[in-house]
């Protein structure tokens, strides 16, 4: 055991400048490599960003903007379009006033309050906690980092695979030539506002689930359990159970939903926020909520394929 | 002849020069002449008087070192310099912590954006972060092998008994220390292990005693930017002034009593180490000194290698108190704990049980009254002293998530796979080796890449594996379905089907996205320098 001291003056010194020089070596090969390190670094912390950012958007904004960003007929604007990266700036009128990352950064945080009266069926809710909505800063950030990784894919799109829907609340109509489409491309402009082809009276319930944008936030396959109620709404997947999990429901399902539709607030779970619109009896006439219902508690209820003008396609 | 008065001899300009330097020289050292320094260097003996011994009483920094030790003590056996060490991890951590206070903010806006902003846009900062991590890793451990030593050697004993005390405190110091900063970071590992463990204070009886402690820890009821500030200036400032404080008390009765000898170079019941013969000291200066700082320069080479080449600290996904991880665990000097709460309710295993065994622990020497050092005389006291060292071994091992904790087979199969945190076999492999396409774990594997194979071999055998180990998992089968939402996105989607002992057919699905530039730095084990490998990656290679 006594060996293993060093006592030797000339060695101690020797260890002592091997130990410097291994130091020295350490360091400089780190400052030779911290140029590399810190674009790779950064480069990862953005791909995180948008990793964690495609789980909020799953998780929040899919149902409406659709996971790919393709958008829902009526209800959200395409997100993955080449029109939404190189004209929508411009027609909101904030082309050089602010870029399109704090375009969708304040769309997200603060929602679309004057949008009441647009072609969207509901209106964008504030997301960011600063207004009131679910997600901390961080997590809007990250979202946002998502939608700006469209892109890359949106300018590739040519006209006729631009899912875009034209926004009507725009000052002038969209100029295609401008972004790059040539003028003389077919372009089937997609129809707008879909609440406004069917008159009201006589529409079919799964044909209202869509068109109110219901299916924005209620799905209708995922199965509803203690562990998965649903992101933003109730799930419907297993709402002819509703007995079972809704115990107060259990007496009269029925009259539960419809009371639902008619004032939301009536037996409002704790979970979901101010989320639901409290004018669905004034969109509906009553015999169409009844049978929406009725659709509902159908296990075997069927959703037609549907054309622009709400028309079922048949197969 | 008149008597010529010799003309005053006028010394040459070099010499007088040398002399000013001789003059600037022992004005630094505190009394060392150049000449003595050389002497020194050559191995010679020290004069009489020794000249050597002029540091000790004027300069500040060395008047609390001892200026001659017993030679038996300096051998590198007996102490191992695990104190020495413990002292200078504690400068290490003062020095790499205040320049990671440059980077950082103590609000939960701000700390993971500075951790991000410290491992992206600062040069040398993840170095200092790692070496700061690791250091404060090798502090606890090292402190904890000196009261170890300190122990087995029967150091504790008349006098030593209240250096022994102020010991078991500054190790208690030591480890809030290091728990105190775990907060900082602000990520999912930082938050729960402070949860969990600030969560065991509310079990102080009674009940308002438990909760009024938990919340001045917190400084609300959940942690947040309250409680972060907190811990921020219980690591940068409470902790740092008091372990100061009471080092010095610890290292005044050190000095005072001197280091205790080997028991065998002293009779029974004596203590003889401030009582050396002339012939067996080994002064400070020059020998001590020297065999101090290479060794803490050997083990400051070692610690920047090692960080430099295999140390990462971790960082996890930001905070997020809705979201509880899939294991929590606790600092792993806290497994132990975490094990006693396995085992036992929150007031023995949190307080009653941790608080009798640190009253103890100080108690030793109050306690021991067997006055032998040797471990002849001792074999009782060596026997509960490894007792209980296996006992800490087993606790921290039931501590872990390997003992008694089990999810749900689905969600640990694909834990294994790609788990919640960390790199996991399918970041390990990466974006580049992930092709799209379904894989269904009932059809036989065809893919030409062979990381993925191997993957998907993986994904097989879990839930061979889970079907044997958990009863109410049968006839398992999984699907991996790989798409693409977005340019330089790959999404996993991870679903597994099985039949419930009661033949009911139950699913699970968890969704998760890989980056290409996302880049786990924990994947590769080794620090690549130039990193060719990731460049290439990166350029679809």
């Amino acid at each position: 055991m006594r060996s293993l001291y060093v006592r030797s003056f000339g060695s101690k010194l020797i260890w002592g400048l091997v130990s410097s020089f291994v130091i020295v070596v350490c360091v400089g090969l780190t400052a030779q490599t911290e140029d590399t390190r810190m674009e790779i670094q950064t480069k990862n912390w953005e791909g995180r960003g948008i990793e964690n950012g495609a789980v909020i958007f799953a998780n929040n904004c899919a149902t409406c903007h659709g996971q790919q960003g393709q958008g829902l007929q009526g209800i959200a604007p395409a997100l993955n379009s080449r029109y939404f990266f190189t004209r929508r700036l411009e027609d909101v009128g904030q082309d050089g006033v602010m870029t399109l990352s704090n375009y969708v950064y304040l769309t997200v945080a603060a929602g679309r309050p004057s949008k009441d009266n647009s072609q969207w069926v509901n209106r964008m809710v504030p997301w960011s906690s600063q207004f009131g909505g679910p997600l901390r800063g961080d997590q809007v950030v990250d979202v946002v980092a998502y939608v700006m990784n469209f892109e890359e894919t949106a300018l590739q799109q040519t006209a006729s695979e631009d899912p875009f829907q034209p926004f009507l609340d725009v000052s002038k109509p969209p100029e295609f030539q401008n972004i790059g489409i040539s003028a003389d491309a077919e372009w089937t402009p997609v129809q707008l506002a879909v609440t406004s082809v069917l008159p009201m009276g006589d529409r079919d319930p799964d044909y209202l689930f869509g068109a109110l944008a219901c299916s924005g936030c209620h799905d209708l396959n995922e199965p509803q359990a203690p562990s998965s109620m649903g992101e933003s709404g109730p799930n419907f997947g297993t709402i002819h159970e509703l007995g079972t999990y809704r115990p107060e429901a259990a007496a009269d399902p029925a009259a539960y939903i419809k009371e639902s539709i008619m004032s939301p607030d009536a037996f409002r779970v704790a979970d979901y926020d101010d989320a639901m619109p409290d004018d669905f009896a004034n969109r509906m006439t009553e015999e169409e909520i009844d049978r929406l219902v009725q659709w509902l508690l159908d296990p075997d209820r069927v959703t037609h394929a549907r054309d622009a003008e709400g028309n079922i396609i048949e197969e | 002849m008149s008597v010529q008065s010799p003309a005053p001899q006028k010394k040459p300009w070099f010499l007088a020069l040398l002399s000013a330097l001789d003059g600037i020289f022992v004005y630094l050292t505190a009394g060392i002449s150049t000449g003595e320094f050389r002497a020194m260097l050559r191995g010679d003996a020290p004069g009489r008087p020794n000249t050597r011994l002029t540091p000790h009483a004027d300069a500040f920094l060395l008047h609390i070192k001892p200026s001659y030790y017993h030679e038996s003590v300096t051998r590198f056996t007996h102490t191992f310099r695990l104190g020495l060490l413990s002292t200078y991890l504690f400068l290490f951590e003062t020095i790499t912590g205040i320049i990671l206070m440059i980077w950082y903010a103590p609000s939960p806006e701000r700390a993971y954006v500075d951790m991000i902003r410290l491992l992206s846009n600062v040069p040398f900062g993840q170095l200092m972060r790692d070496l700061h991590r690791i250091g404060a890793e090798l502090m606890v451990g090292i402190v904890t092998l000196h009261m170890v030593r300190t122990y087995l050697t029967g150091s504790y004993k008349p006098p030593r008994e209240f250096t022994w005390l102020t010991g078991v405190l500054l190790l208690v110091m030591t480890l809030f220390l290091s728990f105190s900063g775990y907060l900082l970071p602000w990520d999912q590992l930082a938050f729960w292990a402070v949860t969990i463990g600030t969560s065991m204070a509310e079990a102080v009886p009674p009940a308002f005693v438990g909760e009024i402690i938990n919340l001045l820890a917190r400084g609300a009821p959940d942690i947040g930017a309250n409680g972060l500030l907190r811990f921020y200036l219980l690591h940068v400032l409470f902790l740092p002034l008091l372990l100061i404080l009471f080092f010095f008390v610890h290292y005044y009765k050190v000095v005072l009593y001197g280091i205790s000898l080997p028991a065998q170079e002293e009779e029974v019941g004596e203590d003889t180490a401030n009582r050396v013969p002339a012939n067996r000291r080994v002064y400070y200066l020059p020998e001590v000194l020297l065999d101090e700082g290479t060794f803490l320069l050997a083990v400051t080479a070692i610690i920047t290698a090692v960080t430099v080449f295999l140390f990462q600290a971790p960082l996890e996904h930001i905070a997020n108190p809705q979201q509880t991880p899939f294991h929590t665990v606790a600092p792993w000097y806290f497994y132990w704990l975490q094990g006693l709460l396995k085992i036992a309710d929150k007031l023995w295993a949190g307080v009653i049980i941790p608080g009798v065994l640190l009253v103890m622990l100080m108690a030793i020497p109050y306690l021991d009254r067997n006055p032998s050092r040797r471990g002849a005389d001792r074999r009782v006291a060596t026997i509960s002293g490894i007792v209980a060292g296996v006992l800490m071994i087993i606790l921290s091992w039931m501590g872990t998530p390997a003992y008694a904790v089990q999810g749900a087979p689905a969600l640990e199969v694909v834990e294994k796979l790609m788990p919640e945190e960390k790199v996991g076999i399918s970041r390990k492999i990466g974006y580049n080796h992930i092709p799209f396409g379904t894989y269904d774990t009932r059809e036989p594997i065809t893919t030409d890449d062979a990381e993925f194979a191997k993957l998907l071999h993986e994904f097989v055998h879990l839930l061979e594996v889970w079907e044997e180990k958990a009863p109410d998992f049968n006839d398992p089968w999984g699907l991996l379905t790989v798409t693409q939402d977005q340019a330089n996105l790959k999404h996993l989607r991870w679903e597994i089907t099985w039949l419930s002992n009661e033949g009911t057919e139950e699913y699970f699905k968890q969704d998760y996205w890989l980056h290409k530039d996302s880049y786990y730095w924990e994947q590769y084990g080794r620090k690549k320098f130039g990193v060719p490998e990731f460049l290439e990656m990166q350029n679809g290679g």
